[in-house]
């Protein structure tokens, strides 16, 4: 009876019996069944061949209207139309899982008349469709995708994503040339030293610098140009960094050795030229690839608040846009369904999931009088209501405007190097001009003086110090993404080392999330067989967990009669004549029996035929690893916070489980970030660690915000770290690695300047010799990477 | 050896790689790397049936283009 077999389509696994038998083939449900011979007809049942081993999830039946999407003000907003006069959208596409989900997708797109066009990137699901308008609609090509079985919806492509892509792209541009010319330098510099060593021609060494001038010109002009821009604009401003360095470094060298090619005398440095633009530009380019957007993180938050809602005008229902909807009209709200916007029930009641506001689980029933608030989702409840707000005014439209602002003033800390380098520059600058004042008055020979005070420039190599903070969080980004830590910015690592305060909330991210079993008490031996049945028929999170306890392979399903749900109480069913009940002490009590609940657990109680038989305490337990994690990061000196959306009793426990002496209850989305608001407001640097909707605000506004792996997706959207095993020992990695890491910069700075120290003083007294400098180039380079390497001393895997 | 044949090495060398350079500069530029997953994993796919689909996006987009064009 259990033996499970795949579905044909989604190759998810269920027993044979619940299948729908289709000749050979055996589906989960009718939507895969409908996919399958859709696909099978238009000849694409190729796919399956692509497919492989993977599983898709099952084709969803419940979609809105596509032609809403057709509609004038939908156009507007998100379709253009591009130079040839085509129309364009850009799409997410839900439900991909591999490589064959986007081929199918651009199949079928591709087969449909008048779609000109179909770009899928498989990495972040967002599509790209370009169609002529007066053959085929959007909506037609939404259907197409939805019937497939996947779901598609528009996102509005702004600048800020096509601006990010740009950089990016002109990064690969300018790495692509400096690496080929740096790779050709070098092998042009192994017949310059060999005949430095051994000889050579002064005519050869003349066409192997000429060689080398052809190569360091596009590095210099078109991989440099960044530093270049910078510098400009470093002089418009009147501020010394980094750019300003390396610009007038590299610059000063090129032409010096251009110079020396020239007049054939001594040793060009073209090789110096093009390993400091190279090298720097790599480190820069680490630090834009991480950079995430903004936008992307909106478009996920938009689409959890529905567009449209059904309005009640004079006894019709009439679909209206959300925000045409006034206050004191009457919305509509069924099962399933999300609240858009806030308001006051009129008629009917129902159990509502709350958790995009409070991080429970648990559905609170609402009735008659009470407030509803948008972001939550109606479970049963099929409610009137009266609008006491409009839509931009809603509690969810507030948490997204607040989230924006949130993600768009960030705070950034800057980077140590820096602030360091703009010091650096503007000394190494100040002692090169002094070095040709002093050669000037001592020997009055213009030429040495100038020579002599280029030299201190080039000595005075950035490399390592440009270098010093990329290769060591690069080397600290590997370790922690070994370990199941995601930094989405490089940058973080160095904020996050200097962390006053952890934040953490507690459903889901101290705790599993989800009530577990701590305590059955079976008062009679009883046919679990009759308490399984029922509670089966239970959404209710606690009746889930009761039903995974006591689940084993010998129960079986037994026909129940007159199921009811009765709100927030339980669940109760006639069988044999006699009455089944499921549910807290309330329901008991109604049914007749008499208990005293005094837990301060959740309790499951059980009865049949008015028998109490069993009682189930539940209570939502901290992860196993929590309490020392927690002790661990206490050791390094950060306070840890936990705030909580659930009531005193259930945080009271929770926070002494784990070892955490300062917390808060009963807070909203606005009053943990307002919390860390008043953090940020001490001075203190703050680390907020979420899983929730409702933890977003707070991960936006703190300094760091980690998401746990399998929060919702919006949270790890909006953070800066994801914890992908979701363990909280990862948790504790993570500050460790960050810490370590920037120990590391700490020191790789120290060694850059240590070699400064003592080579800047022989290039100003005229001792450096072509030797010396390329050891000193190549050196401290090396010794800066050599010793970031050592991050990853202790760390095994 | 003289030092011509050392001067004609370098260059048809130094040559040659750019010409590869360009070529890589070209393929970025319009956007083969876009999707690195989507890159490697288009391999698996790339019969002569898509290559045809490809083909015919193209005329199909022609026609449409040329309607577009029609005097009004």
């Amino acid at each position: 009876m259990s033996d499970k077999i795949a579905c044909t389509h989604c190759h998810l696994e269920f027993s044979k019996d619940v299948m729908i038998k289709d000749g050979e083939h055996y589906f989960c449900c009718n939507g895969c069944q409908g996919v399958f011979h859709l696909l099978s007809d238009e000849g694409l049942d190729s796919f399956y061949d692509k497919l492989g081993d993977n599983k898709l999830a099952p084709p969803s039946e419940q979609f809105e209207d596509a032609s809403n999407f057709d509609s004038p003000a939908f156009y507007e907003r998100f379709v253009s139309i591009n130079k040839e006069g085509f129309a364009e959208v850009s799409l997410i596409i839900e439900g991909i899982h591999c490589a064959a989900c986007v081929w199918l997708n651009e199949k079928a797109l591709t087969n449909m008349d008048g779609v000109v066009a179909t770009n899928i990137n498989y990495t972040n699901n967002k599509a790209k469709i370009v169609w002529d308008d007066d053959i085929v609609k959007l909506s037609q090509i939404i259907e197409m995708i939805r019937a497939i079985g996947y779901d598609a919806y528009p996102y509005d492509a702004s600048l800020q994503e096509v601006k990010a892509d740009k950089e990016r792209k002109e990064y690969y541009l300018r790495i692509a040339v400096a690496v080929f010319a740096t790779m050709n330098m070098m092998t042009i510099m192994v017949a310059q030293y060999a005949g430095y060593f051994t000889g050579i021609t002064p005519e050869i060494k003349h066409i192997l610098n000429i060689g080398e001038w052809v190569l360091s010109t596009p590095v210099l002009f078109y991989s440099g140009w960044p530093f270049i821009r910078g510098t400009y604009y470093g002089i418009k401003t009147k501020t010394v960094n980094m750019d300003t360095l390396v610009a007038t470094g590299a610059f000063l060298t090129y032409i010096y050795s251009i110079y020396i090619t020239l007049t054939r005398s001594g040793e060009a440095y073209f090789d110096s030229v093009t390993m400091i633009i190279t090298f720097v530009l790599v480190g820069k380019f680490l630090e834009v690839l991480s950079k995430k957007s903004v936008a992307d993180t909106l478009d996920v938050m938009n689409r959890h608040l529905p567009t449209d809602v059904n309005v009640v005008e004079d006894e019709k229902i009439v679909t209206k846009n959300v925000n045409d909807v006034k206050i004191s009209d009457i919305v509509l709200i069924t099962s399933g369904e999300r609240v858009a916007i806030d308001g006051e029930i009129i008629e009917g009641s129902g159990n509502f999931d709350e958790s995009s506001l409070t991080g429970e689980s648990e559905p609170v029933y609402k009735t008659i009088g009470e407030n509803i608030v948008s972001g939550t989702v109606s479970i049963d409840a099929d409610v009137k209501y009266k609008a006491t707000k409009d839509f931009a005014h809603s509690t969810m439209s507030n948490i997204v405007s607040l989230l924006e602002n949130a993600m768009n003033n960030k705070p950034r800390i800057q980077q140590l190097a820096n602030r360091i380098s703009e010091y650096f520059s503007s000394t190494i600058l100040a002692l090169a001009f002094l070095t040709f004042v002093g050669w000037l008055l001592y020997s009055s020979n213009f030429e040495q003086a100038f020579m002599i005070s280029i030299s201190v420039i080039v000595i005075a190599c950035p490399c390592a110090l440009a270098l010093a903070t990329p290769v060591a969080t690069l080397v600290g980004l590997s370790i922690a993404s070994k370990r199941g830590i995601l930094f989405k910015e490089a940058a973080q690592l160095e904020t996050m080392a200097g962390t006053d305060v952890l934040v953490l909330d507690k459903t889901g991210t101290i705790t599993e999330g989800k009530p577990e079993v701590v305590n059955a008490k079976e008062y009679k031996e009883f046919d679990k067989s009759l308490l399984y049945s029922l509670i089966l028929h239970s959404k209710h999170p606690i009746a889930r967990s009761v039903a995974e306890y006591i689940f084993d392979d010998t129960l079986a399903c037994l026909e129940l009669e007159s199921l009811q749900n009765i709100p927030s109480q339980g669940i109760s069913a006639m069988y044999d004549s006699k009455m089944l009940a499921g549910g807290n002490a309330k329901l008991m009590q109604a049914i007749g029996i008499d208990i005293q609940s005094s837990s301060e657990n959740s309790e499951f109680y059980f009865a049949y035929g008015g028998e109490l038989l069993a009682k189930y305490e539940l209570f939502d337990m901290p992860r196993k690893d929590a309490k020392e994690a927690i002790e661990n990061i206490k050791r390094l000196g950060i306070t840890v916070v936990m705030l909580t959306g659930d009531h005193e009793r259930s945080a009271k426990k929770v926070a002494e489980l784990v070892g955490i002496k300062n917390f808060e209850y009963e807070m909203t989305p606005e009053g943990k970030a307002a919390y860390i608001e008043k953090l940020h407001s001490e001075g203190k640097k703050v680390v907020m660690a979420g899983d929730g909707i409702n933890d977003i605000l707070a991960l936006a506004n703190s300094d760091i915000g980690i998401a746990m792996g399998n929060g919702s997706d919006i949270a790890i959207e909006v953070s800066d770290v994801v914890l992908l095993n979701d363990t909280f020992s990862s948790l504790y990695d993570s500050f460790k690695i960050s810490k370590k890491t920037f120990t590391m910069i700490k020191e790789n700075l120290a060694l850059s300047f240590v070699y400064n120290a003592i080579t800047i003083p022989l290039a100003m007294a005229g001792f450096i010799i072509p030797l010396i400098a390329a050891l000193s180039m190549s050196a401290s380079s090396l010794l800066v990477v050599g010793n970031s390497m050592r991050i990853k001393f202790g760390y095994k895997d | 050896m003289s030092s011509w044949v050392i001067a004609m090495m370098l260059g048809v060398s130094v040559f040659l790689g750019s010409i590869a350079v360009v070529a890589l500069m070209w393929a970025i530029k319009k956007g083969q790397f876009d999707d690195e997953e989507k890159f490697l994993n288009a391999v698996k796919f790339d019969t002569e049936e898509d290559l045809n689909d490809a083909a015919n996006l193209e005329r199909k987009k022609e026609k449409l283009r040329k309607k577009e064009y029609r005097p009004e």
